[in-house]
C-alpha cells in the first residue's frame, strides 16, 4: 500500500513539467524561509544577516566560512565597484567626456556601465541564491540534529567533491567560463539592440543610451532609409544558400560515397584522402586561393580566354546571381568529403540482407538505393540535417573569405551585398560601420530565425521519436 | 544532503573568483571617472607652473604608432633621429606597427583606448574619427606652420568644419593613368585607349565600383557631391545634383566603359594580369614599373566625348593622407606626440620619404625639389590634380553606396540597353540616399 | 547459356567500374586543382616574375624565393607561426579537458538542472558567435588580454565556451556500458577514480577526436583574432596576416608569399590530419547519428 502511494507520487512528479516542479521547489523553499525565522534556533537567525553563522557555529568550519567569505566578498564588491555601475544602469551615464586646456577627461563610460550593470545584477541574483542556500542549509542542520544523527565532518564535505558531488567540481569551470563569455555577451547584446550605440554615440568619448525598439522599427521600416527591404532580401538568400548548401552536399556526398564504395573499385583510401584534403586544409588558405582563381583576372578566366571559349571573363563573383550559384558550387568542393566521411560509415551499417533480398527480387542499383539505402539515411541522419541547416545558416567562413558578402548595390541599404548572409552582415556592420545597434538586432533575428527552424523542424523528425524508445 | 553542502561551497568558490576577478580587473576605471572638478584644479595650478619652468618635466610613457607596412623602417629611423634632436622626451618609448591607413581608422573607431597615439590615415576617414572622438585638434603652435607649408588641398582635407584635426603627411592620394607605351598610342583619349587594348587583346582597368575613382566620371561632366559638416564631425548637409543630364551623361560613360571586353574592374596593380592601362595612385608606381619595364609611361587622365557630344575631360578626387593625434587624458604626452607629428611631417622629412618610398609631399617646398619635379608618376598626378576636386568629408555610407551603383553596373542592372528613364531613376535613388546621410 | 550470362554479367560490371573510375579521376582532379595552382604559384619567384596575379599556373622558373622570405626575418612570420602554434597546443589540452568532463558529468551524472543545463546550452548556441565580439573584446580588455596579451586572450575565449560542444564526446561516452560503473562503485570506487581511471583510458579515439578539431580550429580564424589583435602584429596569428596579404593594398604583389605561407600553414596540419583521419572519421559519423 504504502510502495503504491509512493509509485503514484512518482508518477505524479514524473508527469509535471519541469517548470511546474521548479515552481514547487520555489514555493517550499521560500516557506522555508518563513518558517525558519520564525521556529529556527538563535544560530539560524542570526545566519539571516551574518551568512553562514549557524554552520560555523555547528562545527561546518568549510561550510560557514564559504559563505561568510562569499557574503564580504559581496559586500565589497558592491560598496567598490558594482554599486556605482548599477546606479547608472537607467542612464546609462550622464557625464559627458570634456577638454580641460588641451587634455581630454573622459566622462561616464557607457559601455563599461552596461557591461559591468549586467554583471552586477547577476551577482545580486547569485548572492540572493546563496543566501537562501544559507538558510536551507541551517534549516537542513537543525533538522539533521534533532533527529539525532551527526553532522558530516568537513573532510567528509571535501571528499563528497570528488564522489557524490563530483557533477559539481567537474562544472565549476565550464559553466562560468560559459557564463562569463557567452551568457553575459549576448544578454549584454540583446540590450545593446535596445540602445543607441554606433559610430555616433560611441565611447568613450560619447555616451549612448536606451531607445527602446526603434531599432527593431527601423529594421522594418521599408522607406528609402529603412532596412526592411535589405533585411529580406538578405534573409531569403540566407535560407536558399542554406538549403542548397545542405541538400546538394548531402546527396552528392552519399552519391560520392556510394561510388568510393562501390565493389570492385581499388585505392578507396586512396580517392578518400584525396577528397579530405578540403577538411584539413585551413579554410583560409584554400578559399582565399580559391577566390583569386575565379576572379575577373583570375587563372580560370584566365585560360578560357586563352583556349577562345569566352571572349571577355566570366563574372563569377561579380554578377549576383552567377556568384550566389559559385558559392554554392565551391562549398560543394568543401562539403562533399565531409558528408561523404559520414555517408561511408553509416553505409557500413546497412545490413546487408536488405540488399541480398532486393537483389533477389529483381532490383537494380537504383531501385535499391531508393528503396533501401536513402529511407535508412535520411531516417538515420535526420537530427544531423537539421544541424548542418543551421550551421549552414551561420556559415560565415565559405561567405566571407570568397565574396565578402560582395557584390554590392544600391538597392541594399546598410553595406549589404547580395551574396551576404545574416552573420556576413552582422559581421560588416560590427567591423566596418561600427553599427552596433543594428548588428545585435540582425544578431537577434539570427537566433529567431535559428530557433524557430529547429524547433518546428525536430518535432516533424520521425528518427527523434523513434529512436527515443530505441534508446 | 551532502550534495548541497559540496554545491554550495562550489558556489562559494565560484561566486569569490566571479567577484575577485572582477574587483580586480577595471582599477583604471576610477582614475577615468575622477569628478573632472578635482582634475581641474591641479591642472590649472601645473600650468604656469611648466611655464616658468621652462625646461618641463615631459614624464614618461609609451607612445604607439601606426603606419604602412612600407613606411614602418623608415619611420623608425626618423624617430631615432627624432629622439636625438630631443632629449627631454628620453622617458618615452616609440613602438611603430604596421597598420595600413586603411585598417587604421576602423581600428580606431573600435577601441580609441587601444588605439595608436600617432597614426597615418586617409583623408576620407576624418570625419567618422573626429565624431568617434578618436582624434585630437592640432596643437595651436603649429596650425599657422601647417597652413602656409602645405597645399591648401591637404590643409583643406585635414580640416573638420573650422578646426584643423590633423598633419598633412603626404599630397600623393589621388589617381591618374599609367600605361604600357607599346600599346596606347594616345593617352589623352579614353576611346583610343581603349580601343588599342582591345586591338592588343589587353586590359584597362579602372575601379568604376568605388566611390573614390568613380568621382572620375561625375565631376567630370561638371556634377557635384561634397557634405558639410559641423565641427564635431557630424554631416549637416548634402550638396549633390548626380541626377541630372550631366549626371546622366557620366553614368552612360562609365556604361560604355563597362562594356568593352578590354575592361577589367580594379585598381591594384599587384593583382592585375595582361595590363596595359591602369588608373591608381603613386603607391602602386613601383609595381608598375615592374610591370611594364621599359614600356613604363604616366599622363593625367584622359578625356572622352559624351553621350551628349560633348567632350569632357575626367576629374576625380586630390586625397591626401593626413597623420592624427589621439585626445589625450595627460597633457604632457599630448605634447610629445604633437612634436613627433609635427616632425613627421615636416618638410624635411616628407622629402626624406619621398625618397625612401616615392610618397608624394605635401609640403611646399619639398613639392619644389628637383627629384620630386623629375618623377614622372608625380608629374603626372601634379598635371592630374588641375582638374580634381580636394577631397572633403564622406559619410561611410557614401563608400558603399557608390559601390553599390558600380556593382549595378557591372552586374548588368544598369547596362547599354537601358533606357535613359531607368538610368535617371538609379541616379535619383543615389541623390536622395546621398541626401539621407545628412542628418 | 550460363556462361553467356556470366560473361555479359562480367562484361557489364567493368564498364560501369570503368566509368566509375573515371568519375573518381574526374573527382579527383578538380579536388586537388586549387592545392596544385596553389604549390606552383608559391614556387613562382617575386623578383625573376612577379608577385601578383598572372595569367598561367607553371611558374616559368622555380624558385624558393617565397619561402626564403617567410624564414628570412623581414616579417614576423615565424612569430605568427609561433603564435598559432602556441594557441593551438594549449587550446588542445584545455579544451579536450573541458569538454572530457563536461561530457562526462551530462552522460554518468543525474543531479537537479542536468536537463535545463543541456537546453540552455542549446538555445545560447543558436546565437551566432560574432553578435558577441565587441563585448567580448572588451571584457578580455578589462583582464589585459588585448593586443599585447591577444594570445592568451585567444586561449581564454576558445577554451571558455568549448564546454557547450559536448554532443559528440557524450554521445560516445553513452554508448559505454552504465554497468561498468555501477560495478566500480561497489567495490568502492568514487566518481572520481572511476572517470580518471576507468572512462579516460577507454576512450582513447573519442580524446584524439576532440583534440584534433581542437586543433585545427584555431589555424582557421581570422574573425575573432584580428578583432582582438589589432594594431600589434606580434600577437597575430597566421590566420590575420595572412589574410591582410590578400586583402590589403598595402601588400602588392605579395600573392605568391601568400601562398607560400599558406603551404606552409597547410603542411603540418593536414600531414597530422591525415594521421588521425581514422578517428576523426569515427568523431564524426557517431556525432551525425547522435546529431
Amino acid at each position: 500500500m504504502a510502495q503504491k502511494t509512493a509509485a503514484k507520487a512518482d508518477n505524479q512528479t514524473k508527469l509535471l513539467s519541469p517548470a511546474q516542479i521548479f515552481f514547487r521547489a520555489l514555493k517550499d523553499r521560500t516557506a522555508e524561509l518563513g518558517t525558519t525565522l520564525i521556529r529556527g534556533d538563535w544560530k539560524s537567525k542570526l545566519s539571516y544577516i551574518i551568512m553562514g553563522f549557524g554552520p560555523l557555529m555547528r562545527g561546518q568550519i568549510v561550510k560557514g566560512i564559504s559563505f561568510l567569505l562569499s557574503e564580504i566578498l559581496f559586500i565589497v564588491y558592491m560598496a567598490g565597484f558594482g554599486g556605482k555601475y548599477l546606479a547608472k544602469m537607467s542612464s546609462l551615464g550622464t557625464v559627458a567626456t570634456q577638454k580641460i586646456g588641451r587634455k581630454t577627461v573622459y566622462g561616464d563610460n557607457s559601455f563599461l556601465i552596461l557591461l559591468f550593470g549586467l554583471l552586477t545584477i547577476v551577482v545580486i541574483a547569485v548572492f540572493i541564491l546563496l543566501w537562501a542556500m544559507n538558510i536551507h542549509e541551517n534549516a537542513e542542520e537543525e533538522r539533521r540534529l534533532k533527529a539525532g544523527r551527526a553532522l558530516p565532518t568537513n573532510r567528509q564535505l571535501l571528499a563528497s567533491l570528488l564522489d557524490q558531488n563530483f557533477d559539481k567540481t567537474l562544472l565549476a569551470l565550464p559553466v562560468t567560463g560559459i557564463f562569463v563569455f557567452t551568457v553575459l555577451p549576448i544578454i549584454f547584446m540583446i540590450c545593446v539592440a535596445f540602445s543607441n550605440y554606433d559610430a555616433t554615440h560611441q565611447p568613450p568619448t560619447n555616451l549612448f543610451t536606451w531607445v527602446g525598439l526603434e531599432n527593431f522599427r527601423n529594421l522594418f521600416n521599408f522607406g528609402t532609409n529603412g532596412f526592411g527591404s535589405t533585411f529580406l532580401t538578405v534573409l531569403t538568400w540566407t535560407l536558399v544558400w542554406a538549403f542548397f548548401a545542405t541538400f546538394i552536399d548531402y546527396f552528392l556526398g552519399m552519391a560520392v560515397a556510394l561510388l568510393i564504395n562501390k565493389k570492385g573499385i581499388r585505392f578507396k583510401k586512396l580517392w578518400r584522402t584525396i577528397l579530405v584534403l578540403t577538411i584539413a586544409v585551413p579554410q583560409f588558405v584554400s578559399l582565399l586561393y580559391i577566390t583569386k582563381m575565379f576572379a575577373n583576372d583570375g587563372i580560370v578566366n584566365a585560360y578560357l580566354m586563352k583556349w577562345g571559349w569566352v571572349s571577355s571573363p566570366i563574372p563569377f563573383w561579380t554578377n549576383p546571381t552567377l556568384a550566389r550559384i559559385t558559392i554554392i558550387v565551391v562549398n560543394i568542393w568543401i562539403g562533399i568529403p565531409y558528408m561523404m566521411l559520414i555517408a561511408t560509415g553509416l553505409l557500413m551499417n546497412i545490413p546487408e540482407d536488405l540488399y541480398e533480398s532486393a537483389r533477389i527480387d529483381g532490383a537494380n542499383a537504383f531501385q535499391t538505393f531508393w528503396s533501401i539505402t536513402l529511407p535508412y539515411m535520411l531516417f538515420v541522419t535526420g537530427p544531423f540535417l537539421l544541424t548542418q541547416f543551421t550551421g549552414n545558416l551561420n556559415n560565415f567562413n565559405v561567405i566571407f573569405l570568397l565574396t565578402q558578402g560582395r557584390p554590392q548595390s544600391i538597392a541594399l541599404s546598410g553595406n549589404a551585398g547580395y551574396t551576404d548572409l545574416l552573420v556576413t552582415w552582422l559581421y560588416k556592420m560590427t567591423v566596418t560601420d561600427t553599427n552596433y545597434r543594428m548588428a545585435a538586432v540582425i544578431g537577434i533575428m539570427v537566433f529567431l530565425v535559428t530557433a524557430v527552424i529547429s524547433l518546428v523542424v525536430y518535432g516533424m523528425l520521425p528518427s527523434v521519436r523513434d529512436e527515443e524508445g530505441f534508446q | 544532503m551532502k550534495k548541497r553542502i559540496a554545491s554550495l561551497v562550489v558556489s562559494g568558490i565560484l561566486a569569490a573568483s566571479l567577484l575577485a576577478g572582477c574587483g580586480a580587473s577595471p582599477a583604471p576605471a576610477p582614475a577615468a571617472e575622477a569628478p573632472a572638478a578635482e582634475e581641474a584644479a591641479p591642472a590649472a595650478e601645473e600650468a604656469p607652473a611648466a611655464e616658468e619652468a621652462g625646461d618641463v618635466d615631459y614624464g614618461s610613457g609609451e607612445i604607439k604608432i601606426w603606419v604602412a607596412d612600407n613606411v614602418v623602417d623608415f619611420t623608425n629611423s626618423q624617430i631615432e633621429t627624432f629622439k636625438a634632436d630631443h632629449p627631454e622626451f628620453s622617458g618615452y618609448t616609440f613602438t611603430v606597427s604596421p597598420v595600413g591607413e586603411g585598417d587604421a581608422a576602423s581600428n580606431m573607431i573600435t577601441d580609441v583606448e587601444a588605439g595608436a597615439d600617432v597614426f597615418a590615415f586617409a583623408q576620407d576617414q576624418i570625419a567618422r574619427l573626429v565624431a568617434a572622438g578618436a582624434l585630437e585638434e592640432v596643437a595651436p603652435e603649429n596650425i599657422d606652420a601647417i597652413k602656409s607649408q602645405n597645399d591648401a588641398g591637404a590643409v583643406g582635407a585635414a580640416t573638420v568644419g573650422d578646426t584643423l584635426y590633423a598633419y598633412p603627411l603626404t599630397s600623393d592620394n589621388g589617381y591618374f593613368l599609367y600605361y604600357d607605351s607599346s600599346v596606347i598610342t594616345d593617352p589623352s583619349d579614353l576611346d583610343k585607349i581603349i580601343a588599342d587594348c582591345e586591338a592588343a587583346g589587353k586590359n584597362f582597368y579602372f575601379q568604376i565600383n568605388s566611390g573614390w575613382y568613380q568621382t572620375a566620371f561625375f565631376f567630370g561632366t561638371g556634377c557635384t557631391l561634397t557634405y558639410d559638416t559641423d565641427d564635431a564631425g557630424a554631416f549637416t548637409a548634402a550638396n549633390v545634383d548626380y541626377a541630372s543630364d550631366k549626371g546622366l551623361v557620366a553614368l552612360k560613360e562609365i556604361i560604355k566603359l563597362n562594356s568593352s571586353p578590354a575592361f577589367q574592374n580594379g585598381s591594384s596593380a599587384g593583382e592585375t594580369s595582361n595590363m596595359a592601362a591602369i588608373v591608381t595612385g603613386t603607391w602602386d608606381s613601383g609595381t608598375v614599373q615592374e610591370l611594364l619595364g621599359d614600356n613604363y609611361a604616366c599622363a593625367k587622365l584622359p578625356s572622352f566625348v559624351g553621350a551628349d557630344g560633348n567632350t569632357y575631360q575626367l576629374s576625380g578626387f586630390g586625397g591626401f593622407k593626413l597623420l592624427g593625434v589621439k585626445p589625450q587624458e595627460d597633457e604632457n604626452k599630448l605634447a610629445v606626440c604633437d612634436a613627433l607629428a609635427a616632425f613627421l611631417t615636416s618638410g624635411d622629412v616628407q622629402l626624406a620619404r619621398y625618397d625612401a618610398v616615392g610618397w608624394g609631399p605635401s609640403n611646399l617646398d619639398a613639392q619644389k625639389s628637383d627629384a620630386v619635379q623629375a618623377d614622372t608618376a608625380l608629374s603626372a598626378l601634379a598635371e592630374q590634380l588641375a582638374y580634381t576636386i580636394p577631397q572633403g568629408q564622406y559619410p561611410n555610407d557614401y563608400w558603399s553606396l557608390a559601390e553599390g551603383l558600380g556593382d549595378d553596373v557591372i552586374q548588368g542592372n544598369l547596362s547599354v540597353d537601358s533606357s535613359d528613364e531607368d538610368l535617371m531613376a538609379a541616379l535619383t535613388t543615389f541623390q536622395e540616399t546621398c541626401i539621407s546621410y545628412a542628418k | 547459356m550460363k556462361e553467356k550470362e556470366f560473361a555479359s554479367m562480367s562484361k557489364r560490371r567493368r564498364i560501369s567500374n570503368a566509368i566509375c573510375y573515371a568519375l573518381l579521376i574526374l573527382i579527383s582532379v578538380v579536388w586537388l586543382f586549387p592545392f596544385f595552382g596553389l604549390i606552383m604559384q608559391s614556387f613562382r619567384s617575386y623578383s625573376s616574375e612577379y608577385g601578383g596575379m598572372v595569367n598561367y599556373i607553371i611558374p616559368k622558373k622555380f624558385s624558393l624565393d617565397n619561402y626564403r622570405f617567410l624564414v628570412s626575418g623581414e616579417t614576423n612570420y615565424l612569430r605568427w607561426y609561433a603564435n598559432t602554434l602556441i594557441i593551438a597546443l594549449v587550446v588542445t589540452v584545455l579544451q579536450t579537458a573541458n569538454v572530457l568532463c563536461v561530457s562526462y558529468v551530462l552522460s554518468r551524472m543525474r543531479f537537479a538542472g542536468r536537463t535545463f543545463l543541456m537546453r540552455f546550452w542549446l538555445v545560447l548556441g543558436m546565437f551566432p558567435g560574432f553578435l558577441t565580439m565587441i563585448c567580448m573584446y572588451f571584457l578580455l580588455k578589462q583582464l589585459g588580454l588585448t593586443q599585447a596579451g591577444a594570445v592568451p586572450g585567444l586561449i581564454l575565449v576558445y577554451v571558455a565556451s568549448s564546454g557547450m560542444g559536448y554532443y559528440v564526446c557524450k554521445g560516445y561516452f553513452d554508448t559505454m556500458p552504465k554497468a561498468l560503473d555501477e560495478a566500480a562503485r561497489i567495490d568502492g570506487a568514487t566518481r572520481a577514480q572511476i572517470f580518471f581511471q576507468m572512462l579516460i583510458p577507454l576512450s582513447k579515439p573519442i580524446i584524439i577526436y576532440t583534440a584534433l578539431i581542437a586543433f585545427m580550429a584555431p589555424w582557421c580564424d581570422y574573425v575573432f583574432a584580428s578583432y582582438v589583435a589589432f594594431g600589434h602584429d606580434r600577437s597575430y596569428n597566421v590566420a590575420v596576416a595572412l589574410t591582410r596579404w590578400v586583402w590589403t593594398n598595402d601588400y602588392q604583389g605579395y600573392f605568391t608569399r601568400f601562398c607560400a605561407a599558406g603551404i606552409m600553414v597547410a603542411l603540418p596540419v593536414t600531414i597530422l590530419f591525415m594521421c588521425l583521419q581514422k578517428y576523426y572519421v569515427e568523431g564524426v559519423t557517431g556525432g551525425a547519428v547522435k546529431g
